[in-house]
């Protein structure tokens, strides 16, 4: 299932949890890792110097330079690189969401992987003249799953076995579903189909009666049972819940206490520029507060 | 020691020889070479004869010395009014100089007259404006460029950037093949948010030809799906071509004529194998001047046009907004202070100041846009025209020369600039880089998309 993974790293702490990850499925699923960087963004016009993300000075590019970065790469990921087998390291020079999108087509990974936000860091080279985060970017149109991992993730130890799925019974949703159903069928995981009903919703306009939440939720039950079920023959250990709240501490909350080790949800296609570039969807805050890594597809 | 490795009278003409010159870090050899390479007089001269035609002569000849073209110059008033940078005094003591010697000048001398052509002219042309007798120093620093070029006293980024035309016909390393591979991914990408997206490579007898600047398909290739989703949400019948796409010139900045003719050929090749009704270039200024302005000249068209009608984005934008072909939500125009870079290339060179504010009538909500002062034709060059934004050797005069047009946006009040030309949006952003006065700046492409109204056919299902 996860025979090429590319891994697009800052090499800073800010993607060490996740490349805790990326290495330790490499290594449970035989796969093949990308280690992928992106060195510099452009910068004096069409002049070749760049400027480092890491440093925040601007440098002359040159082979020197680059193999100096791939050094240092592999300084940071000494230890993962001991056990890793399958790995190159690459690196590249350009905005990194599209750099890393560019990467992806190129070699068609199954799996991208990434670290979370690099923060508000006003300062972040990456941020420069793009608006909304590389990962925002990526997620919405990338070619494969995306895998990410904001925060330490404590329960994972190497595979996954217990893979929570969020829907809100979009069409996006249905793709996640597909690709959730395979991973648990090939993993031999346990799944449980997950749904919030959104009671801060505002369009309702008023406080819904505990009744009447009950009976969404019995509905949604229902409704998870007839779009889902006929699919997941196959697949023994599997859980429906419905609860209600706001819809992403609600997932979260679910994954965490069941030791979920994996979420899996849908990236709906939607503007990443304008005014709604702050981590706003369900799917972004989950991202930010699961305590395990998140899989958004998009396609 | 005559010629250098690197430094020398030759034009770069195979990626071999690009490679090599990359490889020279910062052009640190090459500017070392060139303290060295001989000046050759008999050429000099000799080009000079050839080439410097009446009204180049007659502009040096009838400059009065009247000093009125001090004040028009942005370089001089930013550099504490330093003599030095009266443009009367640059062109005189370069270019004058050289036909007054008839060439016999030496190493030191084109080290200086290389500085004042590219550090201290961006060719905006705006001093052109104010003289009494309508001397354009900017044009005659873009001619003796091209003198300083054929000597090899040529900036190390120009030299690379004018062997990347004459290797790739691009100002990038940027193939034919790239090109179209590129275009087809953010079409792929963006096709499910518009349905029926598409780029028509190589259609012939269309409507449109669109034309793009290298930089888009390298690094920010989103500008070409907005082209796309613009034109598609216009209903245009539109094509690229995969063989011509380049419309910008970084070897008009160089001043290697050869390799402006070679680029700007490509163009017009492409216009005559799919004869399409007009030509529309991207949001780029230099672009537009090379290929719509100066290009006919270059390729010894006697029409002095090119061989279908060339208009700039901001021109085919106005009309399809005029006509209705897009329409805006006046709901999402934007509500905040927003201000205009004019182009010196197409606005003061070519008279595009009216359409410009047009498209502002459409996308701002009344009252939201702030003018420059100055503006229209008289608005000063945003600081890194004519080559200065990627020439390292100049980078502290270019960042000096950035202060004028941080302080005209500051005084807007504007947050957000318009800025329909790749080397203003570049200047732009590293002016926020270098002072950080908070502001953000933009193209065209992205602020239409974000306020058009999309046919229902076209939005995605669900």
């Amino acid at each position: 299932m996860f025979k090429k993974i590319l891994f697009a790293t800052s090499a800073t702490e800010a993607t060490d949890h996740a490349a805790r990850v990326a290495f330790n499925m490499a290594q449970a699923y035989d796969a093949q890792i990308s280690i992928f960087h992106v060195l510099g963004v452009p910068t004096r016009g069409y002049s070749q110097v760049v400027l480092d993300v890491k440093t925040k000075e601007k440098v002359v590019l040159d082979d020197e330079y680059i193999a100096w970065v791939e050094e240092e790469i592999k300084v940071h990921y000494t230890k993962q690189l001991e056990t890793a087998e399958k790995t190159e390291i690459k690196v590249a020079i350009g905005f990194p969401h599209r750099e890393i999108l560019r990467a992806a087509r190129e070699w068609k990974p199954d799996l991208i992987v990434m670290g979370g936000s690099t923060g508000e860091n006003e300062d972040s080279v990456y941020k420069k003249s793009m608006v909304g985060s590389t990962l925002q970017r990526v997620a919405k149109v990338a070619p494969c799953p995306v895998l990410v991992v904001n925060r330490p993730a404590a329960s994972f130890w190497g595979g996954m076995s217990n893979i929570v799925f969020g829907t809100d019974f979009s069409k996006a949703s249905d793709a996640a579903f597909k690709f959730a159903i395979k991973l648990a069928k090939s993993l031999s995981c346990e799944l449980h189909i997950f749904h919030a009903l959104d009671i801060g919703n505002v369009h309702t306009g008023r406080i819904l009666t505990q009744d009447e939440i009950e009976t969404k939720i019995r509905e949604s039950i229902r409704r998870i049972r007839g779009r889902y079920l006929p699919d997941m023959g196959g697949i023994d250990d599997y859980n429906f819940e419905v609860w209600e709240g706001i819809p992403y501490i609600e997932v979260v909350k679910y994954a965490r206490e069941n030791h979920a080790d994996l979420i899996v949800m849908a990236h709906h296609t939607q503007k990443t520029s304008g005014e709604d570039t702050r981590l706003g969807s369900n799917i972004e805050q989950v991202i930010v507060r699961a305590g395990c890594p998140v899989i958004s597809i998009n396609r | 020691m005559p010629e250098g490795k690197f430094c020398n009278k030759k034009p770069v003409e195979t990626e071999e020889e690009l490679k090599a010159l990359l490889g020279d870090t910062g052009g640190k050899e090459y500017y070392e070479e060139m303290k060295s390479l001989d000046v050759d007089s008999d050429l000099l001269w000799k080009t000079i004869q050839n080439t410097l035609k009446s009204r180049l002569k007659t502009w040096l000849e009838i400059c009065a010395h009247c000093g009125m073209c001090a004040d028009s110059c942005f370089l001089y008033l930013i550099n504490n009014r330093d003599p030095k940078q009266v443009p009367a005094y640059k062109i005189q003591s370069t270019l004058g100089e050289i036909v007054k010697r008839q060439g016999k000048v030496d190493n030191d001398f084109m080290h200086m007259v290389m500085e004042t052509a590219w550090a201290k002219c961006t060719c905006c042309n705006r001093c052109g404006m104010y003289c009494p007798h309508g001397i354009d120093m900017g044009i005659m620093f873009g001619y003796l460029r091209g003198l300083l070029y054929q000597q090899g006293f040529v900036p190390w980024e120009l030299k690379i950037g004018a062997g990347m035309h004459r290797v790739y016909r691009a100002q990038m390393d940027v193939t034919d093949e790239d090109f179209v591979e590129t275009f087809e991914w953010m079409v792929e990408e963006y096709e499910e948010d518009y349905l029926g997206l598409e780029v028509p490579v190589d259609k012939e007898d269309a409507d449109i030809m669109y034309t793009v600047n290298a930089r888009e398909v390298k690094h920010y290739p989103e500008d070409l799906a907005e082209a796309a989703i613009l034109f598609y949400l216009a209903g245009e019948n539109w094509t690229v071509p995969s063989k011509g796409w380049e419309q910008t010139s970084l070897a008009m900045f160089a001043g290697d004529w050869a390799a402006c003719k070679l680029q700007v050929e490509s163009v017009y090749a492409a216009m005559e194998r799919l004869r399409p009704k007009r030509m529309v270039g991207t949001e780029c200024g230099h672009a537009h001047r090379a290929t719509v302005v100066e290009g006919p000249y270059w390729a010894g068209r006697e029409s002095g046009q090119p061989p279908a009608p060339s208009i700039h984005y901001v021109e085919w934008l106005a009309e399809a907004l005029r006509e209705g072909k897009l329409k805006i939500d006046p709901a999402k125009r934007l509500k905040r202070p927003v201000t205009l870079q004019d182009s010196c290339n197409y606005v003061r060179n070519h008279g595009l100041k009216d359409v410009a504010r047009e498209i502002m009538s459409y996308i701002v909500e009344p009252g939201y846009f702030k003018e420059m002062a100055p503006n229209k034709e008289h608005n000063y060059c945003c600081g890194g025209g004519g080559g200065f934004n990627g020439i390292g050797l100049y980078r502290p005069q270019r960042n000096q020369a950035l202060i004028t047009k941080r302080d005209q946006i500051l005084s807007t009040g504007a947050d957000l600039v318009i800025a329909p030309c790749h080397n203003c949006w570049d200047a732009i952003r590293d002016l926020e880089e270098e002072y950080k006065i908070g502001i953000e700046w933009s193209f065209l492409k992205p602020l239409v998309i974000s306020m058009v109204e999309i046919p229902e056919h076209i939005k995605p299902q669900e």
